[in-house]
């Protein structure tokens, strides 16, 4: 009997039939993904201005009367929270998570089509919520992206009345949205993949998003309780967070809560956070430089491995944003440790990723000049990283601008290069148009040499102790001219790295309307997405058949072959296909 | 703490080395379709999106429970924990919890061995003791503050009726899932359709899975309030 597969025998799939149920409420996986992505931009959007309205004030300070000390705080917060959580999570595992797991497992759809749409639908309300602080008396909050208490909660903070309530129910409501829709790429992952698919034949994208959604599901969970209880302790009064203390000459009634606390489950969801973020780029990346490149990815199984081993060591390393805290010594000695040990792992996908492009026949396209470009800024942000990880070395530097050029780099702009790498790399699977080379080139080297103009000299500044967070410095004898002058630098090379996000914006705009017509495969890539039978593929992915894998996602360059890609599905010479 | 740290190191080691042992295959030296492995959707991917989610839950759970331990222990400020009394209402509740668990365990064998009419009644009674359960909380919120006059600054009992409520909030959860299920229960009984009958098995089972996770995780958390 000819073989069918359990997917293709009994099953009915959603089947769309008006414009609302294909667009709107939509249960299809690629329309979701795209919903995800659009949010996610619009609202990263707003934090690119807001980034700029923090610069514009530290550039050239006395000159803009509209930010004041109370606004530049409600930026510098409502920046940080939507790049980390709105922006970056949303558009790695709600974007690319959406459309690539099932199109890279050979599946027809999210195993749980409908939580996944609601997951979709809860993000968006809680983005609504979260803008919705930009409206009400006091404004959003000002407590800085990390929220610690007591601080956050007193009157005197920005937005300390309804700011900080919208931001932690936006928060509570994103975390429902997010295990809506991680338990689906979870189960989709182990449940649904095609025949042929082993996990050892899942590209590397796929790995680094499984990993990445399994951390997100086990850390938010701590986010989420410090954001309920720190929300009763503004609300009903309760001491969880809040100490004995007075404020503005009154004693405010709570007593022996422990501000520390919050620090903790803050960052056991923090830390793991860095790499919910980081995992699918580096999985991403491999991909892209691997396809780009025409060479097998270096050392598949170790990369595997390495994404594995970062997932489990980000749960035990997160007191290192803490070391100002105070702690006992033998602590700080633990996750100094388990800090450099992270190296480890991260030093071997270095260097694959290095030797996957030694000797490659490397095409210079707009894709892996993201690739590339991320190699760089994310060994940059790496190495000092292994600077702050040592206690005695974090100590001073800490509270300056160090710490802001080192995390930018590593988890800002590294992570934003793969973004528009992968964006440009898939672009002709989901819209069927060709993103246009030449403005694609313009936003690469503005982006990438722009933002080395930012931070490179974030770190010097840092290193001669500007601190971080402040309104403005005046005139003191530790900060030189010179100091000024690079600041007001950084200014310009902001705006002007903000301009080239126009010139990217504009490329989708225009390459969706006028851009040439994609082929089916135009990158010559082995993955299964690229094998669908239509460009963008159309509802249940494959048509009537799923796809059979017979080889991993890596045969690239195959000596012997005529063709320097061989697709997953293809079967071995001598062997029928099966599909 | 240290120690606590030493065991989660061990656990990912181990978790880790058991991984690896399933990551072992070398997929560039082998082409063709490998005959172990699954094809498309398989028909157990309900359970394990409740596994995962249960794991959340537990996840959940444990780090309510830390942020417990270490705000009792006055960590990092001034120890101003006075302890709880617990109402003696939430021995009966446990009672209650365990009762549900059981008759959702009986409905579930009778309802597998495909005696649908004779497991229901079950399945609708577990549900009806698990709102007694609910009632019976509140009735212990309500206990514990009148015996020593408590509101939300006690710590102690701020965090017993957090815990307690969130724990409730999940048994809501699935009370939702049970009602329908209860409802295709009887309505569904008389069908002869092999896969609306195995669906129906499927909901039963599931729901016992949930009941039983949350009658462990309230039973780790009473033996919490009473250690402390």
């Amino acid at each position: 009997m000819a073989y069918v597969a359990i997917a293709d025998r009994d099953h009915h799939l959603h089947d769309p039939q008006t414009f609302i149920e294909k667009y709107i409420w939509s249960q299809d996986h690629k329309v979701i993904a795209i919903q995800y992505g659009s949010v996610a931009i619009g609202v990263g959007l707003v934090a690119l201005v807001l980034s700029l309205l923090m610069r514009l004030q530290i550039g050239f300070p006395d000159t803009f009367s509209f930010i004041t000390p109370y606004n530049y705080y409600q930026f510098v917060t409502m920046h940080g929270m939507i790049m980390v959580i709105y922006l970056l999570t949303a558009l790695f595992l709600g974007g690319f998570g959406n459309y690539l797991i099932p199109l890279m497992c050979g599946a027809r759809d999210m195993v749980f089509p409908y939580m996944n749409m609601l997951s979709f639908w809860v993000y968006l309300v809680s983005v609504i919520v979260l803008l919705a602080s930009f409206f009400v008396p006091g404004g959003p909050t000002g407590a800085g992206w990390t929220l610690y208490p007591p601080q956050t909660v007193l009157e005197g903070t920005p937005g300390s009345d309804w700011g900080i309530v919208l931001m932690l129910a936006s928060l509570a409501i994103f975390i429902v949205a997010f295990t809506m829709g991680g338990l689906n790429y979870v189960t989709t992952v182990l449940q649904a993949r095609c025949r042929g698919m082993t996990l050892m034949r899942m590209p590397l994208s796929v790995w680094g998003i499984f990993v990445a959604t399994i951390l997100g599901l086990l850390a938010f969970p701590a986010l989420l309780v410090a954001a309920i209880m720190m929300l009763l302790d503004r609300l009903i009064g309760t001491s969880f967070f809040m100490p004995a203390l007075m404020s503005l000459g009154d004693i405010n009634g709570t007593e022996g809560g422990s501000p520390i606390l919050f620090q903790h489950l803050f960052w056991f969801f923090g830390h793991p956070e860095v790499y919910i973020v980081a995992l699918p780029a580096f999985g991403i990346v491999s991909d892209l430089l691997s396809t780009h490149a025409r060479k097998n990815i270096f050392g598949y199984r170790m990369m595997v491995w390495a994404i594995v081993a970062i997932g489990a060591l980000s749960f035990v390393v997160w007191a290192h944003h803490m070391y100002v805290s105070g702690m006992n010594p033998y602590f700080g000695f633990f996750f100094a440790t388990t800090t450099l040990i992270i190296a480890i792992p991260t030093a071997i996908k270095v260097y694959n990723w290095v030797l996957t492009l030694w000797r490659g026949d490397i095409q210079i396209n707009i894709p892996n000049l993201f690739a590339i470009g991320f190699i760089f800024t994310f060994v940059h942000g790496g190495l000092t990283g292994l600077f702050l990880g040592n206690v005695t070395v974090d100590l001073p530097l800490s509270d300056t601008y160090f710490v802001i050029g080192h995390f930018h780099m590593v988890m800002g702009v590294s992570p934003v290069m793969v973004l528009f790498g992968a964006i440009y790399h898939w672009f002709p699977k989901l819209t069927g148009k060709m993103p246009n080379e030449l403005l694609g080139r313009i936003h690469f080297w503005m982006t990438f040499l722009g933002t080395y103009a930012i931070y490179l000299p974030m770190h010097y500044i840092g290193i001669l102790g500007m601190p971080r967070r402040y309104y403005a410095y005046g005139t003191t004898d530790f900060i030189p001219e010179s100091a000024h002058a690079v600041n007001e630098a950084i200014t310009i090379a902001a705006i002007v790295v903000a301009t080239a996000q126009v010139i990217f914006l504009i490329n989708v705009f225009y390459s969706l309307r006028k851009g040439k017509t994609a082929p089916d495969n135009p990158w010559g890539a082995t993955t299964l997405e690229w094998q669908t039978p239509q460009t963008p593929p159309v509802h249940g992915n494959w048509g009537p058949k799923l796809p059979v894998v017979y080889r991993w996602a890596y045969d690239y360059s195959v000596p012997g072959e005529a063709k320097d890609f061989i697709p997953q599905n293809e079967p071995p010479k001598g062997h029928s296909s099966l599909a | 703490m240290m120690t606590a740290m030493v065991i989660a190191m061990l656990t990912a080691i181990t978790v880790w080395w058991l991984l690896i042992q399933r990551l072992k295959d070398k997929p560039w030296m082998t082409q063709g379709v490998v005959p172990t492995s699954q094809e498309g959707l398989t028909s157990s991917a309900p359970k394990v999106a409740l596994w995962a989610f249960l794991i959340v839950v537990a996840s959940l759970f444990g780090i309510f429970a830390s942020a417990y331990t270490l705000r009792m222990q006055g960590h990092g400020g001034l120890a101003t924990w006075q302890p709880l009394q617990e109402p003696s209402v939430l021995w009966i509740n446990t009672l209650v919890l365990v009762f549900a668990s059981g008759a959702m365990q009986i409905a579930r064998n009778r309802i597998d061995q495909d005696n649908i009419a004779g497991g229901r009644g079950y399945f609708f009674g577990a549900g009806l003791l698990t709102l007694v359960f609910l009632a019976g909380q509140v009735l212990a919120w309500q206990q514990a503050q009148a015996n020593g006059n408590l509101g939300p600054s006690n710590p102690a009992f701020a965090f017993f009726v957090l815990l307690t409520a969130v724990h409730g909030l999940h048994m809501l959860g699935g009370l939702l899932v049970l009602g329908r299920t209860t409802v295709r229960l009887w309505r569904n009984a008389g069908t002869t359709n092999v896969v609306s009958r195995s669906k129906l098995r499927l909901s039963v089972e599931l729901c016992t899975t949930y009941w039983h996770w949350l009658l462990l995780v309230w039973l780790g958390l009473f033996a919490l309030l009473l250690s402390t």
